[in-house]
């Protein structure tokens, strides 16, 4: 199967791979896997609490090239954005800004997955209550 | 359910393997094509048949998983979308190590032995709530059968597959990199 280039590019050159501090209070940590194919994501947005802003963003995926673009695309995307707007991210962005073949849909979901949780996780952890959950 | 009905047993998930075993080869015996050598087409055809069906049937049912596979599948109760969460974080740093160890990187060899180990040792564990709970489930088909107790199978089920696949990758891996 052809991976776009888009895909490609975020594989070779993965964006903003590596962990933050899992302790740290500003600090949302989403692990998520996907069951048919064993692969895991671990995802980590880092918000300025002032201002609901993420600053940085990281990921680290164990899995597929279209998983490890997803998670790539999802950490860029995170960047500069408020933790509600991160959570208004669909899978369906991701596949159609990676031109995913339906056989690797489930590839962006993880990373919608990995979205939320690491946003659900930040949540919890500053005493906001979460008021959207994880679909999926 | 053909399978069951197949070696003329009631549905459930706790079977005697040797009373299905000797179920399984009287019916496979009745049904030998070669004692129909002389019989017409329609029925060799049949008796064809019915040794495939005892053939599946055996091979499902002797075995505890397939066996609660195959009825779960029955009661169209599918698969769940999600792995077992309170494993994934073991699941990463397996991966971690499993990267290190083929990059060349010897000392993580003893992590994944452990991880090794403890999953094997969590499928077993997973193997007899298993059976727990099939016995459990018999039980209730006295009565009412007990369908809660067929999604709590089903979760282990999934667990056991996702515990497997894992016990797989690790071992491959350890295989290759053979330490010397
Ligand atoms: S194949 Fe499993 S995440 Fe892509």
């Amino acid at each position: 199967m052809a991976y776009s280039n888009k895909v490609l590019d975020h594989y070779n050159h993965p964006r903003n791979v590596g962990s933050m501090d899992k302790s740290d209070p500003n600090v949302g940590t989403g692990m998520v896997g996907a069951p048919e194919c064993g692969d895991v994501m671990k995802l980590q947005v880092k918000v300025n609490p002032e201002t609901g802003v993420i600053e940085d963003a990281k990921f680290k995926t164990f899995g597929c090239g279209s998983a490890i673009a997803s998670s790539s695309l999802a950490t860029e995307w995170l960047r500069g954005r408020t933790v509600d707007e991160a959570l208004a991210i669909k899978n369906t962005d991701i596949v159609n800004e990676l031109s995913l073949p339906p056989v690797k849909i489930h590839c962006s979901v993880l990373a919608e997955d990995a979205i939320k949780a690491a946003i659900n996780d930040y949540k919890a952890k500053s005493g906001v209550t979460a008021k959207e959950t994880a679909t999926a | 359910m053909r399978f069951y009905e197949a070696l003329g047993l009631e549905p459930g998930l706790m079977l005697d393997a040797q009373d299905l075993q000797r179920r399984f080869y009287e019916r496979s015996r009745q049904w030998h094509p070669d004692r129909r050598a002389r019989a017409g087409a329609a029925e060799q055809q049949k008796a064809l048949e019915m040794t495939a069906v005892l053939n599946d049937a055996f091979r499902t049912l002797r075995d505890p998983v397939a066996r609660a596979g195959y009825f779960l599948e029955e009661h169209k109760i599918v698969s769940s979308k999600h792995p077992p969460a309170e494993l994934l974080e073991e699941v990463f740093e397996m991966n971690m190590a499993l990267d290190e160890l083929r990059r060349g990187d010897e000392s993580a060899r003893p992590q994944l032995i452990d991880a090794r180990d403890r999953f094997v040792k969590l499928l077993a564990e997973i193997d007899h709530g298993l059976s727990a709970l099939s016995i459990q489930y018999d039980k209730s088909l006295r009565g009412t059968p007990d369908e809660s107790l067929l999604l709590a199978i089903r979760g282990v089920l999934d667990r056991r597959q996702y515990v497997s696949n894992l016990i797989r990758d690790v071992e491959k891996e350890l295989n290759v990199h053979v330490s010397n």
